[in-house]
């Protein structure tokens, strides 16, 4: 049933993100690069929810947008989306999608907040002014964990089960690619890249060690 | 090896008892050194096994309590870990906080330290603790262990890490115990366990520990026997390899089983002196009757009367009753040995021997004033019932004597010396006694007549008494006396006692020097032989001489044949005798004139022996006389022991063509019956009846009878003793033909036989007439 519900979000996500490529590429008529990356862990295997992003090195003033939802929902006890990629400055709904009340806290240097307990009837949401990672817990419910990654640039997306993403419209040039995952070993659960971006298609494949 | 062995079978035992008893005994020890030697190593194995089953087991338990105990410090750490506050306080980096936590955590979870290590491999929090490097316990951490032993204070201790999750892993909440003796000895008694334990890095170890595998149990023994065991612990720190040392007294262990195996030893020494015991009891009950019994057979062996108790019913039972009923019957043996050998089989009279000895014994017991009898007894005429009867009827009559005596004396000592002879001992007779009284008595009771196939049988017995102490002190004279004055008694008739006097015992002396006298002459040619002339009144001619031996003893000069035959036919020398007397008598026929014959008397005795014919045949032969010139006399006495077999004698000598006459006929049994048996050639009538010729009388009656008789019969007649010229007239007249006597001529030596013969006839008679 999960799988199922996974499958059909992928299939929506991947409509979307072919939507806002289509958009981009509409936007803005310079030659524009895309690079595809794949993520696998020290042992070859595809590494799935990989938070990439790139950041131009002229940095990126424009509007951030992301085709879906800036909510953190709990259903069965999880947080739905595992991991959630939102603009700094973003304010994230968090539904109760559940029978029972979560308490859901952040100790995160980027937002470091809790809401009390509440019910499925009650709306929270919360706003992210920093960039960084956020990790999410219940307070009574160990096992529930989320991570809200609050990014600074619109070039951002998780890989999917194969460990791939594919990041479209970027300005061609050099540029930093970041990779995220909770269980990187790295400072920060962060390992930052440089490149440069040639027009069009660039591949690159990132190797990490997960913990 | 085998001088051992040689020693061993040398070990002779005089007593069966004793052997049986060492060697039960001595069997006995040694099965049970080996069971106990056996068992003493089997129990040390057993003790060492099972100590080091113990150790293992007990190592066990201890890792167990090991991992209880980080266990339980894992959930104290784990409560604070999860504690929000405190993950704030770490999320947060709140150090006094943080700090003032784990100090109340200590007091909590009974531990030393306690401190947070950061994820990136800081201390995040020490409180007061001194670990070498919190570096050194990120990589275990890192890699999810959450207990191990780790350095703390330059101590082992013993530590358990907590993960801090909000909600990711910000770092581990570590508490730490140093693993000391108290810490150690308090997790022994939470189970109670007989073990030593340390724990050490390797690097600390002894050598010989060091090289031991994971596990493996050593033997190790310094002032006393001990088990190691090594095993590795989990280490939550770098390049530390923590050990656990676990050590078991194997003496103390042992030194339970040592008390077992006391016991055992005084058990098998106690059971050895129960068997020596027992097996000498055993041994006893086994030989003590056997003893008994080669006792009884040494003192059997030695002649001793031995009484064998029965006891019991086993085989040594059955042993003495069986030895008992052999004694019993040797002795009865025995008993009927010594009763055959002193008593007569057939009367079961006591026998000479038997008889002397009660004679000497009651002699012995003799006392002043009192005589003892002692009777030798012949029974008359027992010959002719054996002879006429038979045997058996003879034992008959003889065991019917016996019983009779038995029956007449029972007071007295009654035996049977051989053949019909008995012997009687009268004891205890008075002086005041009638002996001759006892006499009668004794007669009568031989007196009883005797039926033998419904026939009576008429008994009688001569008597010949000897009185002790008058006749003899001594047995053996007693009882030569006795048969002396039998000897008397049966040569004065029969049915009589005769008692001993010293005149019978000089008599028997003179007998037994002319006995031996007379074998003297018989050797030495000490007897001749003279004739006396036969005539016949029919031819008036001398028809013949009968041969008359003559014994001139070298002392006493010529002795008369009626003083010494009836002594040579009792000693049986009447045989040799008579063999001489006819080689001699045809010897000097063989020098006469043809037709001269010679008449030879032949003794019943004589008669009777098988070598007549035998010797008449030789001394015909040597001397080459006629059979027909010698003519032999027997007396009607012959007829008497068996008629048949005389018959078949006389009809032998008949046949060797000798001729026979019947001489003394008239005087005896004068049976006619014997002149119809046998034809005889002569009869010759006794000089009685030619005697009362001289007186007046019937006496030629008797003659003419026999005379007419003798002719009828076809047998001569011949009148001895002829010594008047009246009688030779009577005989004349009433037809005898030949005649003998001093009428005519005495006996002559043989040197003047010739002289007889060449002398005429008629002169002799006018001569004598």
């Amino acid at each position: 049933m999960r799988v199922i519900h996974k499958h059909r979000s992928f299939v929506i996500a991947a409509l979307l993100s072919l939507f806002v490529g289509a958009w981009n590429t509409a936007a803005y008529a310079a030659p524009d690069a895309n690079l595809r990356v794949q993520v696998v862990d020290q042992n070859g295997a595809p590494v799935r929810d990989a938070v990439i992003e790139v950041m131009p090195a002229s940095g990126w003033t424009g509007p951030i947008r992301f085709s879906w939802p800036m909510a953190m929902a709990q259903r069965n006890q999880q947080f739905v989306p595992h991991t959630l990629i939102v603009a700094k400055g973003s304010t994230v709904a968090f539904p109760n999608l559940d029978q029972v009340r979560h308490s859901i806290y952040s100790f995160s240097k980027a937002a470091r907040f809790t809401i009390n307990l509440y019910g499925r009837e009650q709306n929270r949401t919360h706003t992210f002014p920093i960039a960084g990672t956020v990790a999410l817990g219940c307070n009574i419910h160990d096992q529930m964990r989320g991570y809200i990654r609050v990014v600074e640039t619109p070039f951002a997306a998780k890989t999917d089960s194969n460990g791939m993403v594919r990041l479209t419209g970027m300005p061609a040039g050099s540029a930093t690619m970041t990779v995220w995952h909770p269980d990187l070993r790295a400072p920060d659960n962060v390992m930052a890249r440089k490149l440069t971006l040639a027009a069009d298609d660039n591949a690159q494949k990132l190797t990490v060690q997960l913990r | 090896m085998t001088g051992s062995y040689s020693k061993l079978t040398s070990l002779r035992f005089g007593s069966l008892k004793l052997r049986i008893a060492v060697l039960y005994a001595g069997l006995f020890a040694v099965v049970l050194a080996a069971i106990v030697i056996i068992a003493s190593n089997s129990l040390s194995h057993f003790g060492e096994a099972s100590a080091e089953r113990d150790l293992a087991a007990n190592a066990r338990v201890f890792d167990e309590l090991l991992e209880l105990r980080a266990q339980q410090m894992d959930r104290s750490a784990d409560v604070l870990a999860h504690d929000f506050g405190f993950r704030e306080a770490v999320a947060t980096r709140n150090g006094p906080t943080i700090d003032s936590a784990l100090e109340s955590l200590k007091g909590r979870s009974r531990s030393d330290a306690a401190f947070v290590i950061g994820i990136d491999g800081n201390m995040l929090a020490s409180g007061d603790t001194r670990i070498r490097s919190a570096r050194a316990l990120w990589s275990a951490l890192d890699a999810g262990k959450t207990h191990g032993m780790i350095r703390l204070d330059g101590k082992l201790a013993l530590a358990a890490a907590a993960p801090i999750e909000a909600p990711d892993l910000m770092g581990w909440l570590v508490i730490a115990q140093p693993m000391d003796r108290d810490e150690l000895d308090r997790l022994k008694q939470l189970a109670a366990i007989d073990v030593s334990a340390q724990v050490e890095t390797s690097e600390q170890l002894p050598q010989w520990l060091r090289s031991g595998n994971d596990g493996q149990i050593i033997e190790r023994s310094d002032a006393e026997r001990n088990l190691y065991q090594v095993s590795a612990i989990p280490a939550l720190e770098g390049n530390l390899s923590p050990r656990l040392v676990l050590r078991h007294s194997l003496s103390r262990s042992l030194a339970g089983y040592d008390h077992l195996e006391t016991a055992l030893a005084l058990l098998a020494l106690g059971a050895i002196a129960l068997v020596i015991g027992l097996s000498w009891r055993v041994a006893r009950t086994v030989t003590e009757p056997l003893r008994k019994l080669d006792e009884a057979t040494g003192a059997i062996g030695e002649g001793r009367e031995v009484e064998i108790k029965v006891e019991s019913a086993d085989e040594i039972g059955r042993l003495a009753s069986s030895f008992k009923r052999m004694v019993s019957a040797i002795e009865e043996r025995e008993r009927r040995i010594i009763h055959v050998g002193l008593h007569d089989g057939l009367t079961n009279l006591p026998n000479r021997k038997l008889f002397v000895e009660q004679l000497d014994r009651a002699l012995t017991r003799l006392t002043e004033g009192e005589r003892l009898m002692v009777v030798y007894v012949d029974l008359d005429d027992f010959k002719v019932v054996n002879d006429t009867l038979g045997h058996p009827a003879g034992d008959f009559l003889l065991k019917q004597v016996a019983n009779h005596l038995r029956e007449g004396l029972p007071d007295s000592d009654v035996a049977r010396l051989g053949g019909d002879e008995f012997a009687v001992l009268i004891k205890d007779i008075d002086a005041a006694g009638s002996l001759a009284a006892t006499a009668e008595k004794l007669v009568e009771c031989f007196k009883r007549p005797i039926e033998i196939d419904g026939q009576q049988i008429p008994c009688s017995a001569s008597l010949g008494i000897a009185i002790a102490p008058i006749d003899g002190s001594h047995g053996t004279t007693l009882m030569k006396h006795a048969d002396l004055a039998l000897y008397r008694a049966k040569s004065e008739g029969k049915s009589t006692y005769q008692f001993f006097e010293p005149r019978l015992d000089e008599e028997a002396r003179q007998r037994r020097q002319m006995e031996l006298d007379l074998r003297r002459a018989l050797h030495e040619g000490g007897f001749e032989l003279h004739f006396q002339p036969l005539y016949s009144l029919v031819e008036e001619r001398l028809q013949g001489f009968e041969a008359l031996v003559r014994w001139n003893h070298p002392k006493r000069g010529l002795i008369s044949p009626s003083e010494f035959i009836p002594l040579a036919e009792e000693t049986g020398l009447i045989i040799p005798l008579g063999e001489w007397i006819l080689r001699e008598a045809c010897w000097q026929a063989s020098q006469w004139p043809g037709g001269i014959s010679v008449a030879v008397n032949v003794s019943p005795k004589q008669f009777a022996s098988p070598n007549l014919s035998q010797t008449i045949l030789q001394a015909l032969g040597h001397s080459g006389l006629e059979p027909e010139r010698l003519e032999l006399e027997i007396t009607e006495s012959i007829f008497i022991a068996n008629v048949e077999k005389t018959l078949s004698t006389l009809h032998g000598l008949r046949d060797l063509g000798v001729r026979i006459a019947l001489d003394d006929f008239g005087t005896g049994y004068s049976s006619l019956s014997y002149l119809r048996s046998f034809p005889f050639n002569k009869v010759k009538i006794d000089r009685s009846f030619v005697q009362d010729l001289s007186s007046e009388g019937n006496a030629h009656a008797v003659i003419r009878a026999i005379t007419t008789l003798a002719d009828a019969l076809g047998m001569e007649t011949l009148a001895e003793g002829v010594e008047e010229a009246g009688q030779l007239e009577v005989l004349k007249r009433e037809g005898c033909r030949y005649i003998q006597g001093f009428l005519y001529s005495e006996p002559v030596k043989s040197s003047d036989v010739m002289r007889l013969i060449g002398c005429d006839f008629d002169s002799l008679l006018v001569n004598a007439g």
